[in-house]
């Protein structure tokens, strides 16, 4: 999904030898599938409803598989006729979201790699420290930021378009765009996104799991808008917000949206 | 001064070479120092569209290669007297070319007094078209008034902000202008095409130019005579518009209206 080209010949002026390896860190946006059963059945059944709301989003989508919710730990067979039923939907599990001492057998047995960030991805409220959450969840957003953040990052701010096939992502603070982001354009920040132009393409927010992220543009025309993981692809738009001022946000799993403004 | 100025677009066949041909053509008949270079490799056109393929002994591989001079590579046109050619290479593929090579060239070009370079970019995003932006100072970015266009040059533009020298070296961003070419006002007024505003406001540019849907492109292209020196076309108006705000000069547009036929018209068919 790394859409950012690597021309081979970028560095020719001092070394004219493509490199054989070029061993890169990249973040890559990932679909986390997150099954309450082993029932193939039931899985194929939902899973191929979802994805005939989006054909071709969901095509040959790569998936991490996260088991954290069965009431038991799977058998390796189960997981693998689960993978099976992924692979018939259309998309590919690709690993497994992992933590825990069992899911890293299970992983070795199906030669599946453990992707870890996930499980603490979509953990906003550690255990570690619970004095300290239980009063956040019902406050309002804003207070939520002023508790969580301990040292505040200033948002980062691109005032340039973002064109198809360019990637903005803000780290760990808010992403203020003051242009256009084109169709096949990626922006993302761990905290909230402001588009102050046209949303064409996409755009992440929360995207290490704040629940508290939100989305706002001046001109929605969005392909996908996502908060914390929670996604909606947009084939069609809903009349009343193509073109106008929109925010989105999380109500719980539900991701709403809504013009903002007059 | 040179100014290296590259015609690109993503998309194939929307009319970069057609527009490489006019332009340099059109800054030539201003009595500018002119050269323009087909970057398309393995696939070279320009040669055809300038009328100059029966001359063609040397080119862009063989002067990068050393095999010849860039002298003896250089074209000149038979019309104009300040417009030099350098072709591409048919037999060899893209691989041929270099970085180092190309900025060779395009130094050498330079240094011999040439006002503008224009680089006519293959299709594409991989290495032609990448070596022929990446040394620009600006940019003509054609596209037809259709979405797939549209997206590719949206693509190109981004290559344009972060995969040139300039971006690179944190220079001065390469200056962009948006061409549309193939534009027909009357399948605009019937939603069949984008608009010129759809495409403005799509890609956040100006338009440097709007170049009408012609038959006369084609018999240009098969005349060799870039249609810009046809004076009776609409086309060659347009690209002359787009020369002169090239250079900075304020020009209405052309040609973007549809011209509604009069009844006479109308009753014979006019």
């Amino acid at each position: 999904m790394s859409t950012d080209l690597d021309f081979r010949d970028k560095r020719s002026t001092a070394d004219a030898r493509p490199a054989v390896v070029k061993l890169q860190y990249g973040q890559i946006g990932m679909m986390q599938l997150r099954i309450g059963t082993t029932d193939t059945g039931a899985l194929l059944d939902e899973l191929t409803g979802r994805v005939a709301t989006a054909p071709k989003f969901f095509q040959r989508t790569p998936v991490c598989l996260d088991l954290g919710e069965l009431e038991r730990l799977p058998e390796i067979d189960e997981v693998r006729a689960v993978i099976d039923a992924v692979r018939r939907a259309g998309m590919v599990s690709i690993g497994l979201a992992g933590g825990s001492a069992d899911i890293e057998t299970l992983s070795t047995a199906l030669n599946l790699p453990v992707l870890s960030a996930f499980r603490a991805a979509n953990n906003p409220f550690p255990a570690v420290n619970p004095v300290a959450t239980a009063p956040v969840q019902p406050a309002p957003p804003v207070a939520v930021m002023a508790a969580t953040a301990e040292a505040p990052l200033a948002a980062m701010i691109h005032s340039q378009t973002v064109r198809s096939g360019q990637r903005i992502y803000a780290r760990d603070r808010d992403l203020v765009i003051t242009a256009g982001v084109g169709a096949g354009a990626e922006v993302m920040a761990d905290g909230c996104v402001h588009i102050y132009g046209s949303l064409r393409g996409r755009a992440m927010a929360g995207v290490h799991g704040k629940l508290s992220a939100r989305v706002f543009c001046q001109e929605f025309n969005a392909e996908l808008v996502s908060i914390a993981g929670i996604f909606r692809v947009f084939e069609t738009i809903p009349r009343e917000l193509v073109g106008k001022p929109v925010q989105a946000w999380l109500d719980g799993e539900d991701l709403h949206f809504a013009p903002v403004g007059n | 001064m040179a100014e290296i100025i590259v015609v690109t677009s993503g998309k194939g066949g929307v009319g970069k070479t057609t527009t490489s041909a006019s332009i340099a053509c059109g800054l030539a008949r201003r009595g500018k120092r002119v050269a323009v270079v087909d970057f398309d490799i393995g696939l070279r056109n320009l040669d055809l569209i300038m009328g100059c393929e029966r001359r063609v002994v040397y080119d862009f591989v063989n002067v990068i290669q050393g095999d010849c001079t860039l002298k003896q590579a250089l074209i000149k046109d038979k019309r104009l007297e300040t417009l030099y050619v350098l072709a591409a290479s048919q037999t060899r593929d893209k691989d041929a070319l270099s970085s180092e090579g190309v900025r060779r060239v395009l130094d050498e070009l330079a240094n011999d007094g040439f006002d503008y370079i224009i680089c006519d970019s293959p299709a594409g995003i991989e290495k032609g078209a990448h070596l022929a932006m990446y040394f620009a100072d600006r940019a003509v970015v054609v596209v037809n008034p259709e979405i797939s266009s549209v997206r590719d040059s949206d693509r190109i533009l981004g290559l344009l902000a972060s995969k040139t020298q300039r971006a690179e070296q944190g220079q001065e961003r390469v200056r962009e202008h948006l061409l549309l070419t193939r534009y027909n006002p009357r399948r605009v007024t019937t939603g069949e095409m984008l608009s010129v505003d759809d495409v403005k406001e799509i890609l956040g540019l100006d338009v440097i130019g709007v170049v009408p849907e012609s038959p006369d492109v084609l018999s240009a292209s098969n005349a060799g005579l870039p249609v810009i020196m046809n004076e009776d076309s609409d086309a060659s108006r347009a690209y002359e518009d787009a020369v002169a705000r090239l250079l900075g000069e304020e020009v209405p547009l052309r040609f973007t209206l549809d011209a509604k036929k009069g009844f006479f018209a109308r009753m014979f068919g006019g």
